[in-house]
């Protein structure tokens, strides 16, 4: 594992060169947003030699970069994406704090009581993991329809939520898992209730992990696509599902897409590292400890 | 007294109310759409009369005889294939190189998590600028190479589109598998490998007999949270190429939701998305049989 110092140092270069051709599209795309439309359709496209622009940030954001620092001035037209990321940000947060509050009490169950069928509910949750979004995104259409959940918060909020469910219940259960069940007992025998066992007790205990389950929901209704593409038509978008409204009949205006793109990529790459240490345990629904 | 009954109930041992949110949302939002997709399933919306009228097993004997349908599970199941193989080989040859402390590690692993928040929509615009025949980057890269006829677009092209969305598809989530195998192969333990090394074992050898099987369970789950949502596709292909060119890249999602938005056909929309969870949902449970994961 260690070798020498030259398969060392060839191991080093290998793993940079690896990494920076993944993380070769992200730049791309990064400087898309910085060029202005000639320097997008240049043949051979440019890499590093062009003169960066604040134009599109501008434009999709009203933020601009002027002698006096930055200026943020709401603007409008067709894109003009504030309203969007807001919209964005409200749903994710909304659905994150429904999800984890269900799954919580949820998994708090699911860990320390002893149940029969406890097993096939573990499993009946799992497989709702399982199910493709379109086989529930067209009947809930119909019934959103009916019930005038359309393009509003509350519908979007409660799907993601459900989309969440699965991974949140599982994950918690996993993160209560860790906690000796003797803290209850003893409590139990002190006389405490389960319900303030699980409140003084129980979560404060589980913080991390609680921290780590919501970053996760949030980042998967954030880049959540078909739900949003069905249940929502004008008045409210989600920010992948505006990315295609960039196409035109002109053409697509790929600086002011990109600027959005990579805007909305900061705020959840900040969080994810925030819980780095229970990410694998988050992608695997809490299966694998790190 | 009954309230002190009620007060019990609610803070008892009785795991009900602990459960009864989780359970109402489940049945809401995944028993009654199936209930109802199944429903839809014998029935078709009619423009004409503007309502959906019974039309039996119709719907079924049209998927049966649907060679849109085959085609797209035919794509489903390629498309499905070929991401998880190079997901798994090109993961595990990465979390190889990366599993080592050596000055920076940390910090490239810190990087590859940055594809994973990417919407998949926005990656597959990426993708789309990318591949431009003019002015994308992956295009001129190929055609200068003299691997690209210039002529033929790689996602307007009918032999190539499939492979332009996988692109998209592997960079983004092969480093969701580095990420996995990286955590199990720190956890190993090192014993096994110090009486490999004494033993003179080559480190394909070592890689194989210990390393693999070690890694066993690891595996068999990032393959089952893959592969699920491998075979739910619909960001990529609907933002990429829409089914296009032909229908060389429909997927099975793909083929339901437009035949559900696009081509007002309801009940056959439903069929299509039903189908699309039984074959999930077997696999999934076969996997989960065969490969022993538990949660």
């Amino acid at each position: 594992m260690n070798g020498s110092f030259s398969t060392r140092m060839l191991r080093t270069i290998a793993a940079w060169v690896v990494v920076a051709v993944f993380f070769f599209p992200i730049y791309y795309w990064t400087s898309v947003a910085f060029k202005h439309g000639n320097d997008i359709f240049n043949r051979p496209p440019k890499l590093f030699a062009f003169t960066p622009t604040f134009d599109n940030f501008q434009k999709v954001f009203g933020i601009s970069l002027g002698s006096g620092g930055i200026t943020v001035t709401p603007g409008g037209g067709n894109f003009y994406m504030a309203p969007r990321v807001w919209d964005s940000i409200v749903i994710a947060t909304l659905s994150t704090v429904l999800a984890v509050a269900i799954a919580t009490l949820a998994a708090y169950a699911l860990s320390r009581m002893n149940f029969r069928g406890r097993h096939s509910f573990v499993g009946w949750v799992l497989s709702t993991r399982m199910m493709p979004p379109v086989a529930v995104a067209v009947p809930m259409f119909f019934i959103y329809k009916n019930f005038g959940l359309i393009d509003t918060y509350t519908g979007m909020v409660l799907i993601h939520a459900l989309m969440n469910l699965p991974l949140a219940v599982l994950l918690m259960k996993s993160f209560f898992d860790d906690i000796p069940s003797e803290i209850d007992e003893s409590a139990i025998v002190d006389g405490a209730s389960r319900f303030m066992i699980f409140r003084r007790i129980v979560l404060p205990m589980a913080k991390g992990g609680i921290a780590a389950t919501a970053v996760l929901c949030f980042i998967f209704s954030w880049t959540e696509f078909l739900f949003a593409l069905t249940l929502t038509t004008t008045s409210l978008k989600t920010v992948p599902v505006v990315s295609s409204t960039f196409v035109t009949s002109i053409g697509t205006a790929w600086g002011n897409m990109a600027a959005l793109g990579a805007a909305s990529i900061i705020p959840a790459f900040i969080f994810i590292l925030l819980v780095q240490k229970h990410l694998v345990r988050g992608l695997t629904m809490g299966s694998l400890k790190q | 007294m009954r309230v002190a009954q009620a007060r019990n109930f609610v803070v008892s041992d009785h795991p009900l109310p602990w459960l009864l949110p989780l359970v109402a949302i489940l049945l809401v939002f995944t028993v009654y759409p199936l209930i109802y997709n199944i429903w839809l399933s014998f029935h078709e919306f009619v423009p004409r009369r503007r309502a959906l009228e019974f039309v039996g097993t119709e719907n079924w004997v049209q998927l049966w005889n649907d060679t849109r349908f085959w085609q797209s599970l035919v794509i489903t199941f390629t498309y499905f294939a070929i991401a998880l193989v190079f997901e798994l080989v090109l993961g595990m040859a990465i979390a190889l190189l990366l599993d080592s402390d050596g000055f920076g590690f940390g910090f490239l692993r810190g990087v590859l998590t940055m594809t994973l928040v990417i919407p998949p929509a926005i990656v597959g615009m990426m993708y789309l600028l990318m591949e431009d025949p003019q002015f994308g980057v992956i295009s001129y890269l190929l055609q200068s190479i003299g691997l690209l006829n210039p002529n033929n677009p790689i996602l307007a092209t009918a032999s190539t589109a499939l492979a332009g969305v996988l692109v998209a598809e592997i960079w983004q989530w092969t480093p969701f598998m580095v990420l996995i195998f990286l955590a199990g192969l720190r956890a190993l333990p090192p014993e096994p490998y110090e009486a490999a090394m004494i033993d003179g074992a080559s480190s394909f050898q070592i890689f194989r007999r210990i390393t693999l099987p070690m890694m066993s369970k690891v595996i068999a789950i990032a393959v089952l949270v893959r592969g699920i949502d491998l075979f739910r596709v619909f960001d990529y292909v609907f933002v990429m190429t829409s089914g296009g060119p032909g229908a060389s890249t429909y997927s099975l999602s793909l083929y339901a939701w437009q035949q559900t938005f696009s081509f007002v056909k309801w009940g056959y929309g439903a069929t299509l998305s039903l189908v699309t969870l039984v074959i999930i949902l077997v696999i999934a449970n076969l996997f989960i049989r065969i490969a022993k994961v538990r949660w």
